[in-house]
Formats: structure tokens, sequence, C-alpha cells
């Protein structure tokens, strides 16, 4: 190959990674009106780590609102203390569309409440556009499990305070919280173990034994009840899932809690109105899209659309409510 | 004979004339993706995910696995002939084989490459095959103590990474330790060493500072009059000598190993496999005191080790329906997308689809020798471009790759940054190596501690009462204390011209 042949492909290549650059460079609109510009992609912050149920939520929206937007959306994982890092990069973005991400409660809610925790963040920061789901609690034991039903184990658990451990996904995570209600409510005191890495790496260390307790979300168990990796003793809402009709809510065995999370799309606070419209309309269609509910569904989660307005409602209520029993999941030390 | 019955009809799947399309593009792109900087297999996957998505589901997917393997190829290209890794898994390669380049055996090093990944690669998969299952649950009997304890191996090797002074290394491996520190503390989410800064909270980017460190040091420290570039070679030199061959054939082996086994523990990426391989080389290689100076071991185990690793870590992902690595959960959104759910139903409802992926695993390792192996002599020429256009060009694509991480200008001042950092550090005689190491294993090293210490309540003899951990620690402990052990041996220090 000669020297001239070399050099111009490499030209070349240059060339092609610079329009690359550029495409993705362009100067945002003020206005909104031309809003997606075309070639400029979207990025779909997700902070948590992939293969986790927000992640896979926004894995499954992501084509469609690609379709309805016109433009590309790229899902970047962010995980980490308990989605804080990839919430400050989120509602440290430009508000101009191009960046947007999942949010998940009780996450988002929770951590600009302690103030220890940093958060450069308040729910004002963040521009809700709308709810997909609301996901409960649940408590599961492995499947050799000498505790059959929720009564025996939290019974044991009160007996013995912290002689098991239980996993969640980070400090002040919903799984954190649920821990937190389930010892106020019933004096059962299990161990937490925080995998803050997010739920694929809590489940990896339930079926490996490293951890007694699973505590995770319906959408993270439905697959590993089929196969019968995990024994779900108990669903922290008001009915039953309609993912795992063979377990019994808290309520029914006699206890008074009620835990879960709701996961939605939020945008950096300021968006222009129109971009903001295009955004909330592109998601309440990829939300409510057949395919998307039904795949979302056979993952065991519930869709459960709500506006940007009462996301926004839905939220404030939230973090009254957390607000009361912060003080049992922060960091004694 | 099942498992036989299937992987054939697999491969009957696997071999119509779309699905090699699919194949060949995706180890194309794979390949051109790993030679750029900066843009790593994560992002690489993500791009492309979207053109995938109307295709037939074992089409994509094909695609998509042989752009995750070939990336680990591509990174190697870059790392051998400019001292750039193109993705992190690379950087440790940069070692061995610029310094080969040096030398002149550019075409060898890159040969050996190709031929390593694809041994690492078939190996893995062959893996895939034969034990899915009890390896999937092997993988898990690594939890947060045993992986903190091969954290411990893993930084133990420092010492075998040490080179003339011990106290360099671990100055070395120390600013590492402290950089990989700086962002939000990953249990508590306060932020710390970020100075106030925004922009520090995510940490500072890896490929940056690799870049940086190897890369662009690499260029300030040529002095006036001394090439950037070296000698193209020969056409002769672009084939490995048989000497090449048989001193290679044992890292390969090695590197397999260590890839293999590395994959199949949920949290591993290919950056840690590459880098213990290179630590195993240095400890266990007939040829150490050559390590560092252009010996073909250095790029021969981290590359099969790379390689097996990609292909080993598909195994928790298809068995288990865990996704072991960022880029493996990309892939894992993409299985979603085409209505598969990865894991054990995957085979019991998807078998076809299962095992044409599996058969594309063979015939995509085999595609990346028959592409790269010939086209060897195409990257070698680029050596022929005349020294001051070729330092401009690596410039500008450090630049470029150092940008496209986060599209922001900030990364490319922290490359500037590690760039002026690595060259007070080759002026000190420091070495780069450990401070890769530590800057790759320190998050890890430090989740595992927190989740372990959690989970025993704080008594830290849970390192030593589970089996596994046990061993590794004494593992770790022996490979620091054998420099110490060797000290009785006279008879062995003569034998070593270095010491």
């Amino acid at each position: 190959m000669s020297r001239k042949k070399v050099t111009a492909a490499i030209a070349a290549a240059a060339l092609l990674a610079l329009t690359g650059c550029g495409a993705n460079a362009g100067a945002p609109s003020a206005a909104g009106d031309d809003f997606p510009k075309k070639g400029k992609s979207i990025d779909l912050v997700v902070a948590f780590s992939s293969g986790g149920a927000v992640d896979t939520a926004a894995r499954l929206v992501q084509p469609v609102l690609e379709k309805e937007l016109g433009t590309n959306v790229e899902v970047i994982n962010k995980p980490g203390a308990g989605g804080q890092i990839g919430y400050t990069q989120l509602t440290s973005a430009k508000p101009d569309g191009y960046t947007i991400g999942a949010t998940g409660s009780p996450s988002v809610v929770v951590s600009p409440l302690d103030p220890a925790r940093g958060a450069k963040y308040t729910r004002s920061s963040f521009q809700p556009l709308g709810r997909q789901v609301i996901d409960p609690a649940v408590i599961a034991v492995q499947p050799d499990s000498p505790y059959k039903t929720l009564k025996e184990l939290l019974d044991a658990a009160k007996a013995k305070p912290k002689s098991m451990t239980a996993s969640t996904t980070g400090l002040q995570t919903g799984e954190h919280f649920a821990l937190a209600q389930i010892q106020e409510t019933t004096g059962a005191e299990f161990a937490p173990v925080h995998f803050s890495e997010g739920a694929s790496q809590a489940t990896t260390a339930f079926l490996g034994k490293h951890v007694d307790i699973l505590v995770a979300n319906v959408s993270d168990v439905t697959d590993l009840t089929k196969q019968n990796k995990a024994r779900v003793l108990g669903i922290m809402t008001a009915e039953r899932s309609p993912s795992l009709p063979d377990v019994p809510t808290f309520k029914e065995s006699g206890y008074e809690v009620e835990a879960g999370t709701a996961r939605g799309y939020s945008a950096p606070a300021g968006l222009p109105d129109a971009v903001a419209k295009k955004l909330e309309a592109a998601l309440q269609k990829a939300i409510e899209d057949p395919e998307v509910v039904k795949k979302m569904n056979d993952l065991g989660l519930q869709t459960s659309y709500l506006s940007g307005k009462d996301y926004e409602t839905f939220w404030a209520g939230q973090e009254s409510d957390f607000k009361k029993v912060l003080p049992m999941v922060q960091k004694k030390d | 004979m099942d498992t036989l019955n299937e992987l054939l009809n697999g491969f009957a799947a696997a071999l119509t004339w779309q699905n090699l399309i699919f194949a060949f593009l995706g180890c194309l792109l794979g390949t051109v993706i790993g030679v750029l900087p900066g843009i790593g297999p994560v992002a690489g996957v993500a791009l492309l995910i979207p053109l995938t998505l109307n295709m037939d589901p074992t089409g994509s997917i094909i695609m998509l696995c042989a752009i995750f393997y070939g990336t680990a190829y591509g990174g190697t290209i870059t790392s051998v002939l400019l001292n750039t890794p193109g993705e992190a898994a690379s950087a440790i390669t940069t070692i061995d084989g610029h310094a080969m380049t040096k030398m002149g055996k550019a075409g060898a090093a890159l040969t050996i490459a190709a031929i390593g990944s694809f041994v690492g690669g078939t190996i893995a998969t062959l893996g895939l095959v034969a034990a899915a299952k009890p390896l999937g649950e092997l993988g898990l009997l690594v939890g947060p103590p045993e992986f903190f304890a091969l954290m411990v191996v893993g930084i133990s090797l420092l010492v075998a990474l040490a080179g003339k002074s011990m106290v360099k290394a671990l100055i070395s491996g120390a600013l590492g330790l402290l950089i990989s520190m700086v962002g939000i503390d990953p249990v508590a989410g306060a932020p710390r060493f970020t100075f106030g800064m925004d922009r520090l909270l995510d940490g500072v980017s890896f490929v940056a500072v690799i870049v940086g460190v190897f890369g662009l040091s690499e260029i300030l420290s040529y002095r006036k009059g001394e090439s950037t570039v070296v000698h193209a070679p020969g056409f002769r030199s672009l084939l490995p000598t048989r000497n090449e061959w048989r001193r290679s054939a044992p890292s390969m082996a090695r590197g397999t190993g260590i890839g293999f086994g590395l994959g199949l523990i949920p949290g591993m990426t290919g950056s840690v496999a590459s880098l213990l391989s290179y630590g195993a080389e240095k400890k266990f290689s007939k040829h150490r005191n050559e390590l560092g100076k252009g010996a073909v071991e250095g790029v021969a185990g981290p590359e099969t080790a790379n390689n097996a690793h990609a292909n080993a870590a598909l195994i928790p992902l298809f068995t288990l329906g865990i996704p072991a690595s960022p880029t493996i959960a990309v892939l894992m959104g993409a299985f979603l997308q085409q209505g598969l759910t990865p894991g054990p139903t995957l085979f019991t409802e998807h078998s076809e689809i299962a095992w044409a992926i599996i058969a594309s695993l063979f015939i995509g390792n085999l595609l990346l020798v028959l592409l790269n192996v010939p086209l060897v002599g195409l990257w070698t020429s680029i050596l022929r471009v005349p020294a001051p256009i070729l330092t401009a060009l690596i410039l500008l694509f450090m630049v470029i790759g150092a940008y496209t991480i986060n599209f922001s200008v900030f990364d490319v001042f922290v490359m500037i940054g590690f760039g002026l950092l690595g060259l007070a550090l080759r002026h000190l005689e420091i070495p780069l190596a450990p401070m890769v190491l530590t800057l790759v294993l320190g998050p890890l090293m430090e989740r595992s501690l927190r989740e372990s210490l959690e989970i025993s309540q704080g008594d830290f003899s849970i390192f030593l009462n589970r089996p596994i951990s046990a061993v590794l620690i004494g593992v770790g402990v022996l490979i620091i204390c054998s420099p110490l052990l060797k000290l009785r041996k006279p008879k062995a220090l003569m034998d070593d011209p270095e010491t």
C-alpha cells in the first residue's frame, strides 16, 4: 500500500470522526420548536446498573421513544450511591431536552432529604415527565430455607435481631426503607447489606447464598420464583400482585406494611414548554405502547401511567411520607 | 449427545449467508471501534443497537456479540503501534506491544495478539458449550468476601509489576488508588476529593487517564532528534518467529485460564483480566525479566485473557440472566428488545436462537483471525507515515478520543493533565503499570470490602473463615513474600541475569 493511500485513509477516518462529533455538539435551541434536531441523540440517564428493573424498563421504552421523537435515544447507566450519581448527572445537564433520565422513588425522593449525603439537587431540580410503573416490595428467602411463612421468618428475626443478613440496593433505597418499615411495624430486625451497584448484584449475592434474605421488588423476583430459586414470603402492598398470585400480602399475614418503588422519567428542571410537551407526549406513547406494556408484564411490572403534572403531585406526596421514617435509615456513625 | 445435536443445528443456522455477513460486519465494526481511542465496547454496542432493532433476533444478536469481542482485538492495534490504547482492556498491552514495535516487530506482536484472541475466545466458547450451567453456578460462589480476596491477589501483583524499585511501584499504585477514589462515595453517597467540582462527581474518566498517561506522555517524552516513529517492519518480520510462537504458547494458556475464570464472575471487566494476566506473566513467565522491554509474553497473555474474558462473560448472561459487565448489560438490553429473556429459560424457550448465537461465537472468533492476520501488513504500514504527520495525527486522535467519552472538553484537559503526570513519572522512573492496576481494581476492592463487612457486621475474620477467600488471601500473601523466599536460593539468583 502506498504512502498516499494510507495518508488518505487516515485523513478520511479523521474527517469521519470529526463530523461524528459535530453532529453531537450542536448548540441547543432556546425555543425548542425544532426539537429534537435531526441526528442529535438524546441521552436517557439510568441511575442504576444495567439489568435491574429501572434499566430494563428504560430499554423497553427506548425504541418507541426513538420512533416518536425521530432521533436516537441512548440509555446511559450511571450506577452508584443509590442513584445519586446518575441523578446528579441528570440534574446538572442542560435543560434542553437532550438529557432525560429515569427517576425511581424512593431513591430520587430521599437522597436530597438527608444533608449528610451532600446531594446537589432537590425535588425542584427535576421536571417530571411521566410515571411508568409502581413496583411493590417483596421479601424472599432461599428455596431451602426452614421458614415457610412470613410469620415464621419475622418471629425468628424478632427472637434474634440482626442474625440474618438482608440485601438492599444501597443506603436509603426502596429496599432499605422497606426493611425499616418492617422493623418499625413488626419489631423484626435484619442486618442490611447494601449492594450499591444495584439489583443485579444483590440478586447475584442472594443466588450465591452470600446473603440470607432478598429484599427486592416484584419485578426482580418474578423470574427467580419461576425458576424456583427464591421463595417469596410476602408482598408489601394492599393487593396481591398478578405476577405472583400465590404470594400473600403483608396485610393478609397481619402486618400493616406497604412499601415499593415508583418509576418514571424526568428532565432537569427548566425545559422550554415546547420541548417538555414533545417529550411528555412521546413518553406517554412509549409507556402505553401495547407491546411495551406486554413486555413489562412479562417481567412482572404493572404499567401505571401518570402525566408529568400528576407524577409531580405523587412525588411530593411520597416526599412527605418518607420524611417521617427517614431517621430509621440514616447511617449511624 | 443432545448438546452436540443442538450445537450442530446452531451451526446450520449461523452459517446461512445472512448470518455470516452479520458476524463479519460485527467483527469489522468491532475492530474499528476498538481502534478508535475513547469509543469502548460499551458505547460501541450501544450506538449500534438501534441499527439492529429491525433485524431478525438471531442476526442482530450475532452481530452485536461480534462487535463486542471484536473490540477486544481492535484496541490492541493502536496499543501496539501507537502506544495509545483503543480501549481500557488493551492498556497493559501498550507496554510490551509498543516496545516490540520499536524493535521492528510490530507485525509479530499483532499476529500473536490475533492468534491469542482466537485461542482465548474459542476455548471460552467451548466452556460455554460444555458446562455452561455448572460454570454459571460456580461464578455465584464468588461473593463479596471472595471478590475482595481476588482483588487482594490482584493488588499483590503490584509486587510482581514492581520492576527495579518496590517503593516506586508502591508510589505508582497509591497514586492510582487515590485517583480512583475521586467521585461520589459508592455507599454513603457523599462526594469526596472533588474539590467542589461537579465535573469530578463521576470520578475521573479512566480512558482519558490511560490515554494521557500512556500515549500523550510517550509523545511528550521524545527528545529532539529522536524519532517518534519507529521503522516500519519488513515483510518477513510480520510473522512471528518460531521462538516467539514457542514463548507465546504458555502465556496464552495462562491468559485463557485467567480470562475464562474471571469472565464467570459477575462484576469483573476485561481490563481486570488483561491486567492480572500481565501480572501473572511477570510472575511466572520464563522470560519475565524481558517483560516491559518488548517480550512477546506481554502481548500474548493479556490479549488472550481479554478475549477469553469477553466470551466467558456471556456464560452468566446465558445461564443466569446476570449481566456480568457493563457491555454485557447493554447486550442484555438488546436481547430484551428482541423479546429474548436471558437466563436458563433462554435454552428452553428459544433454544434454536441460543445455540445459533453460540455457534456464531466460534465462527466470529475464526473470522476475526481471518480478517486481522492478513490485515496486519495494512495496519503496520501506518508506521510508514512520516513522523511529524503521524505524531500530529496521533495527537488529534487522542483529543478526539478523550472528547468523545462524554463529549466534554473537561476530559480533554484530564487527558492532558495526566499526560504531564505520566511524563513526570517517566522522568522519575516510576512504573506506570501499577497505577493502572489500582485505578481499575480500587473501586471494585472498596465496594467488595464494604459489602463483606456489612455481611459479617464488621468482623474482619470473614475473609479467613470462608475457604475460597482464605485460599485467595493466602495466594496473595505468597506472591508478596515470594521475593523474600528467593533470597534463600542464591543459585536461582545466579540464573537470573537481571538480578
